[in-house]
C-alpha cells in the first residue's frame, strides 16, 4: 500500500511539473492580445461546449473582425464546477486590467461583488446573457441578452393558451440560477392560469446524455399520466422528450416547447412535432457586446438600460428562414 | 453452494435483487416493470455497459482510465463532421472513429506502461486533451461543437435499430459482455489479466507479458468508447463533443459495484454486467416513483453506496464460509 502510493505521489510530481512547464510553453506561445494602447478587451462567457455560446463566440468574433479589433474569450473547459471556477476567471481577467471587460454574470454571487470590484477600478464593463437585473447596480455600463424569468414567462403562457392543463419544466443544468429563473417563470405563469406543473430535474453529468434524459422524461411521463405539456431549457433534452413522447404513444397529444434551437428542434418545428422553440440570439450578445464595447471605446457612446435579445418565439410560421440560415451560416442561430 | 457465494458477483446479484425489488414496489404501477420500462432502463444501461466491460477488464489489470468520456464524444464529433461537413459516406468515418478510439487507448497504454504514472492521472490528462482537441478542431473546421450526422440504412440499423422500444444497443451489450467474459474465464491472456492486477512482479516474474496486456486493454476501453460514441450519434442524428462526459466516474463505479476490487486481480465480467445494470435500475427507475427529484443525486448516492456495502458484505461472508 505504501508502496502504491510512493509511486502514486512520484507520478503526482512528475505530472505537475510535466503540467507546469506545459503551461508556461503555452502561454509564451499566446502572448496577450492588445487593443488600441491600454489593455486587452477580455470576454468572460459561457463554455463553447455548448452550441449556444458558439453562437456568441461567432457574434464576438465577426464584430471584432468587422471593427479591426482583437479580442480574447475566456470560458471554462470543464463544467462541472462553473459556480466556482467562473469567479475565479473573472478574477484573473480583472487582474490584467483589460481596456473593456465583456461578462456574462451567470453566477452572480461570486461575480458580482467582483464585477463591482472591477467598475470601481474604473474598468468599463458590460455585461451579457446573465445578469439582467444587476448591471445597474454593479456599475456595468449596460446589458446585452434575455431575461431568462421572461422567457420561460412567456413558454408558460403560450402553453396555458395552448390549452395545457399539467406542465412539466424539465430542467437537465440543476444548480444553474439562469437556467432555473427559466423554470421558475414557466411555472409562475402556468400557476397565474391555474394550470398545474410539474418540476423535474436530473443528475449533474447528465445534461448531454440524450438516452438519460429520454428515460427521465420518459419515467416522469409514467409517473404523472395527465402531463399534456412539456417545457425543455435546450435543444438536446428538447429531442429527448419528443422521443419519450412518442416512446408512451402520446404523439401529438403533448405540446412540447423548448429554450434554445438546433437543426433537429427546427425540423421538428418544421413537422409539428414541437410547439415552438425560443431564440435569445444569441449571436447578438456577443456582437452587440463587441460594437458596443468598441463604440465606448472611440466616442463614449453606449446603449442606454438594457438591450433585449430574445425571446424571439420560433413556430411554424416563421421556422423556415431559420432553418434556411442555419444550413448556410453553420454556427450563427445556435446548434446545427 | 459455497462456491456459488464465492464468486465475485454474487454480491452484485444480491444487490441488483434488492434494488429491482425496492423500485417494482414503490413505482406502484406506472409501468417500471412493464415491457417497455424494463426496455427503458436496459437501454440506458446497455450504453454505459459496453465501456464498462473492457474498463472493469482494465480494472483487473490493476488500471483506470478516466479517457473514455471525451473519447464517446470526439468518436461521435470525427462522425458528425466528416458526414455532415465534409461530404464523406458514414462508413469511412465510423471506421477513422474506431482508430481514433484505439489510437487514443494506445496512447495512454504506452504513457502509463513507459513512465509509470498512476493511469489515474495520465487518462485524467488525456480525458481534458481529448475534449479540448475535439472541441479545437470542430471549430477550426465547421465553427461548431455539436453538429448533425448523416447516416445510411445500415448504419441505422446496426446502430440505431429497435425492437419495440429496446434499442439494439442492448444486444451490442450482451455481445461484448460476451467477449469480455470468455477473454477473461477461458483464454490465458485472462490469466493473464488477473495476475497483472493480482502481483505486477510475479506476474512479471512468471512470464506474463505485463506491458501488452495492459496497453491492449487500453486500446481496448478506447475503442468501445469509440463504439458508444457512434451509436450515441446514429441514433440522435448528432454528434456532440460532450457526450459521454458523464460515464468518466460512472464506468468505474458500475465495475466496483459488479465486484470488482479497486486494487485490482478480483472481479468477474457478469458482476460488471450486473453492477451496470443496478445503474440503469436506480438512475431510471427514480423517475417512475414521481418523488421530487431535487433530491435525486443524494438518492443515487446512498443506494450506490449500499449496493457497494452490500456487495462488500456478501463478498466478506462468502469467504469466511467454511470450506467444502
Amino acid at each position: 500500500m505504501r508502496n502504491f502510493f510512493e509511486v502514486a505521489r512520484r507520478g503526482v510530481v512528475r505530472a505537475v511539473s510535466v503540467a507546469a512547464l506545459s503551461v508556461i510553453a503555452v502561454s509564451a506561445a499566446m502572448v496577450p492580445v492588445q487593443a488600441q494602447d491600454e489593455g486587452p478587451i477580455l470576454v468572460v462567457s459561457g463554455p463553447l461546449s455548448w452550441p449556444f455560446f458558439a453562437a456568441v463566440k461567432q457574434g464576438f468574433d465577426d464584430a471584432a473582425a468587422l471593427y479591426g479589433v482583437e479580442y480574447q474569450y475566456i470560458a471554462v473547459t470543464d463544467t462541472a464546477n462553473m459556480t466556482s471556477d467562473y469567479p475565479r476567471l473573472l478574477q484573473q481577467a480583472i487582474s490584467r486590467d483589460p481596456s473593456m471587460l465583456l461578462v456574462g454574470e451567470f453566477f452572480p454571487d461570486g461575480m458580482d461583488p467582483l464585477i463591482k470590484e472591477a467598475t470601481a477600478k474604473g474598468i468599463p464593463v458590460i455585461i451579457h446573457n446573465s445578469g439582467q437585473t444587476l448591471w445597474e447596480q454593479n456599475g456595468s455600463l449596460g446589458f446585452i441578452g434575455e431575461d431568462p424569468y421572461q422567457m420561460g414567462y412567456k413558454a408558460g403562457q403560450i402553453q396555458a393558451e395552448g390549452g395545457v392543463t399539467k406542465g412539466l419544466c424539465f430542467n437537465q443544468v440543476p444548480g444553474n440560477p439562469t437556467v432555473e429563473a427559466r423554470c421558475t417563470g414557466y411555472i409562475d405563469a402556468m400557476k397565474e392560469a391555474g394550470v398545474e406543473t410539474v418540476y423535474q430535474t436530473i443528475g449533474t453529468g447528465e445534461a448531454t446524455n440524450q438516452q438519460a434524459m429520454m428515460q427521465a422524461i420518459a419515467g416522469t411521463l409514467q409517473a404523472n399520466s395527465d402531463i399534456d405539456g412539456i417545457y425543455t431549457l435546450n435543444a438536446e433534452p428538447a429531442i429527448s422528450a419528443l422521443r419519450a413522447v412518442a416512446d408512451a404513444g402520446k404523439a401529438g397529444e403533448i405540446m412540447i416547447g423548448t429554450a434554445d434551437l438546433s437543426n433537429e428542434v427546427l425540423e421538428a418545428i418544421k413537422a409539428g412535432d414541437i410547439a415552438f422553440a425560443m431564440d435569445q440570439q444569441p449571436y447578438l450578445q456577443g456582437y452587440l457586446s463587441i460594437q458596443s464595447a468598441v463604440l465606448y471605446q472611440r466616442y463614449g457612446l453606449h446603449p442606454i438600460g438594457a438591450v433585449t435579445t430574445g425571446p424571439l418565439v420560433i413556430d411554424n410560421s416563421n421556422v423556415d428562414k431559420t432553418l434556411e440560415v442555419n444550413r448556410e451560416f453553420s454556427g450563427v442561430r445556435g446548434a446545427s | 453452494m459455497n462456491r456459488l457465494v464465492r464468486r465475485p458477483e454474487f454480491g452484485a446479484i444480491a444487490a441488483f435483487l434488492f434494488t429491482y425489488l425496492f423500485f417494482a414496489l414503490t413505482t406502484g404501477n406506472s409501468g417500471f416493470v412493464s415491457i417497455n420500462g424494463t426496455a427503458g432502463w436496459l437501454n440506458l444501461a446497455a450504453e454505459l455497459g459496453i465501456i464498462a466491460v473492457p474498463v472493469g477488464m482494465l480494472m483487473i489489470a490493476g488500471e483506470f482510465d478516466l479517457s473514455i468520456g471525451s473519447t464517446v464524444g470526439a468518436a461521435s464529433m470525427v462522425v458528425a463532421i466528416g458526414t455532415n461537413f465534409l461530404g464523406v459516406p458514414i462508413w469511412p468515418m465510423i471506421g477513422l472513429a474506431i482508430l481514433l478510439g484505439g489510437a487514443i487507448g494506445l496512447v495512454n497504454g504506452l504513457i502509463v506502461v513507459k513512465t509509470g504514472l498512476a493511469s489515474f492521472i495520465v487518462t485524467l490528462a488525456t480525458n481534458f486533451i481529448v475534449i479540448g482537441a475535439t472541441m479545437g478542431v470542430s471549430r477550426l473546421i465547421a465553427n461548431v461543437t455539436s453538429s448533425s450526422i448523416i447516416s445510411d440504412p445500415l448504419s441505422k440499423f446496426l446502430f440505431a435499430a429497435r425492437l419495440g422500444q429496446a434499442n439494439i444497443s442492448i444486444l451490442w451489450w450482451v455481445v461484448v459482455a460476451l467477449i469480455g467474459a470468455f477473454v477473461l474465464a477461458r483464454t490465458s491472456f485472462g490469466n493473464w489479466i488477473y495476475a497483472t492486477g493480482g502481483n505486477l512482479t510475479a506476474a512479471r516474474g512468471a512470464g506474463v507479458p505485463v506491458e501488452r496486456v495492459k496497453i491492449a486493454l487500453f486500446v481496448s476501453t478506447g475503442v468501445a468508447a469509440a463504439l458508444v460514441g457512434i451509436l450515441q450519434g446514429v441514433q440522435w442524428n448528432s454528434g456532440n463533443s460532450t457526450y459521454g462526459m458523464g460515464y468518466v466516474f460512472q464506468a468505474p463505479i458500475v465495475v466496483v459495484i459488479g465486484g470488482v476490487l479497486l486494487g485490482g486481480g478480483y472481479g468477474s465480467v457478469l458482476g460488471i454486467f450486473v453492477g451496470t445494470a443496478i445503474f440503469g435500475v436506480i438512475s431510471t427507475g427514480i423517475f417512475y416513483t414521481g418523488w421530487n427529484t431535487d433530491w435525486i443525486q443524494l438518492f443515487l448516492g446512498v443506494l450506490l453506496g449500499g449496493a457497494v456495502l452490500a456487495n462488500n458484505y456478501v463478498r466478506r461472508l462468502a469467504l469466511a464460509a467454511p470450506q467444502g
